[in-house]
């Protein structure tokens, strides 16, 4: 049986695939896949999930490895090998307000998608807060009065500065990783070693 | 009315594997010896969650007792047998266990285990035993297609030894370690600016396969005599398990304790039709230290969920049915004794003849009742 990858779609699809052909490997198949979300190629079985999701499929043995973000890995800390960092989709991780804003005398409301990272950081920071979990767009979050921040990822600060928030503190760096499920690493060494042993020296040039 | 989440009800195949694969492994323990023992499903949190056994209070289902005390349902066998245990006399003891487990971080909130503990033995036989027990009941199961891995918890703790690292360095490293995460091994490592140590670490990641890979170690490790007697250890159980019959046994130099009372030889196996972890268990001579002993413990722990999923099917056997009527039940009942070695049915009104074999009546004839065969 060939190993199966499981990728995160949108964001990181892209610069996967360009690092995957930079490998060697043809990528035309994934290129060409339209609204498919299962890809057959001649030697690996692909399918395309949410990042959360590309870590629930690694962690139960459906995916063999799996591409996947940094900061999901962080957030929801699934049960895999995590084994390294590739060299794209690299964001940061950053405390988010309007500009000029008068932080309220009371606890602060912050809300994320990523409500772990958002505790871990307060709690570092030995303050309390409350986390708001929001699934998306947390940018109006403060523009519409529901926090007082916003603890989200960054990648080019584009989408902050058009909603007219500021970074008010930068605390994690991120880039995709390569994660792999627990006993496929072992009973498919012969299959997998190889593929791993490729995105390293992959990793080394890039 | 509705189930929460993580329980389920369960009828079929899986219960009636899960019951024979009980019976099975209450055989195959009793005729190697082992007593068979059982702890309370409510236990004290602290049983667990002490310094030695390590365990983490979040993953329990826990409530506050009357005296405000936090209590669990049973999360682990091994150190609620140890608690019950400790105060026995310190001579070679073998037991056995089954029953559930409770996890709030687990898909099932409830799971099956048996498995096996020895305590006071000698260290090799222990862990033989244990190793062969486990090999004699999956057999039994008729469950062929594993692998086994052997690894050790010295292996990590003499490559760090030399170094001082905080307690939190240690925990990060390790945590690293058994996520195989290189860059963080190497980011830990580079505290101490040694690059020996970062790239030991690193290539000890790495270092899984099959048997071969304790020749390489042997080699690079010829100068270091505990992690050359930790390589011998290991070798001297697959040569143990390749006598046995077992043909699949990989090592993984690299692998560390998830928890903390583990203290040495740690094996565990993987159905290779899917992965699933069938058992897992080693040596834990520390998990004693709670309770003032330094002995000899080691055993595993079968997934008994885990092992019914994966069963074969039972042979077929002849399913018959006897159609009676209350006043009939009785001289039913007597015939179905007749019937050994078949599944048999009596029923009032035969709705699903496709259901049986072989389908009787009984009938009533010249005053005396009699089962003919339809």
């Amino acid at each position: 049986m060939k190993p199966v990858i499981a990728l995160t779609k949108g964001r990181l699809e892209k610069q996967f695939l360009a690092f995957f052909e930079s490998l060697g490997y043809d990528v035309e198949p994934l290129r060409d896949k339209g609204r498919k979300l299962q890809i057959e190629t001649k030697e690996f079985s692909f399918f395309f999930a949410k990042g959360v999701d590309v870590t629930t499929y690694v962690e139960n043995g459906i995916a063999d490895i799996g591409v996947v973000g940094g900061d999901i890995l962080v957030e929801h800390q699934p049960d895999v090998y995590n084994l390294f960092p590739l060299p794209f989709g690299h964001c940061r991780m950053a405390l988010a307000t309007k500009a000029d804003y008068q932080w309220p005398g009371r606890k602060k409301r912050i809300a994320s998608t990523f409500t772990r990272i958002t505790k871990e950081y307060f709690k570092e920071k030995g303050e309390s807060v409350d986390i708001i979990r929001l699934e998306g767009s947390v940018e109006l979050a403060p523009i519409l009065g529901l926090a007082d921040a916003i603890v989200d990822i960054v990648e080019t600060g584009t989408t902050l500065k058009e909603n007219g928030l500021v970074i008010e503190d930068e605390f994690f760096s991120f880039s995709a990783r390569l994660i792999a499920n627990r006993s496929s690493l072992k009973i498919k060494r012969d299959q997998l070693v190889p593929v791993i042993e490729r995105f390293k020296e992959g990793v080394k040039q890039g | 009315m509705f189930l929460p989440s993580g329980s389920q009800d369960e009828t079929g195949v899986q219960i009636s594997n899960r019951l024979k694969a009980s019976e099975v492994f209450r055989l195959v323990a009793e005729q190697r010896n082992f007593k068979p023992i059982t702890t309370p499903v409510v236990e004290y949190a602290a049983t667990f969650t002490n310094d030695i056994a390590g365990m983490d209070l979040h993953s329990m289902l826990k409530w506050f007792n009357g005296e405000g005390e936090i209590e669990v349902l049973r999360p682990d066998w091994t150190a609620a047998i140890a608690r019950a245990i400790a105060g026995q006399p310190p001579s070679e003891q073998k037991w056995s266990y089954q029953g559930s487990v409770f996890r709030f971080d687990k898909a099932e909130k409830e799971s099956r285990q048996a498995g096996i503990e020895i305590v006071h033995a000698e260290r090799f036989y222990g862990e033989a035993e244990s190793l062969l027990t486990a090999i004699a009941y999956l057999q039994r199961l008729d469950i062929t297609s594993y692998v086994l891995e052997l690894g050790h918890t010295g292996i990590f703790e003499a490559i760090i030894a030399p170094y001082s690292f905080t307690k939190e360095q240690e925990q990060q490293l390790l945590q690293a370690m058994h996520d195989k995460r290189a860059d963080l091994v190497e980011e830990i490592a580079l505290i101490h600016e040694d690059a020996e140590l970062a790239s030991s670490l690193i290539s000890l990641i790495d270092a899984y396969g099959s048997r071969d890979i304790i020749e390489q170690y042997r080699r690079k490790w010829s100068a270091r005599q505990n992690l050359l007697a930790i390589l011998d250890h290991i070798e001297q159980l697959i040569d143990l398990l390749e006598a046995s019959g077992v043909t699949e046994v990989i090592v993984d130099l690299g692998r560390v304790k998830n928890l903390p009372y583990y203290d040495g030889i740690m094996f565990r196996a993987f159905l290779t039709n899917d992965g699933s972890t069938c058992f897992s268990g080693g040596r834990y001579d520390k998990l004693y230290e709670q309770f003032q002993q330094r002995i000899s413990a080691v055993g595993l722990a079968f997934d008994v969920d885990i092992l019914a999923k994966h069963m074969k099917p039972a042979s077929e056997v002849v399913k018959s049915c006897i159609i009676a009527s209350p006043a009939t039940h009785a001289v039913a009942e007597a015939y179905r004794a007749e019937l050994e070695g078949q599944v048999v049915d009596i029923q009032y009104q035969l709705e699903t003849p496709a259901n049986y074999q072989t389908i009787y009546e009984v009938i009533e004839e010249n005053g005396q009742y009699k089962v003919v065969k339809l």
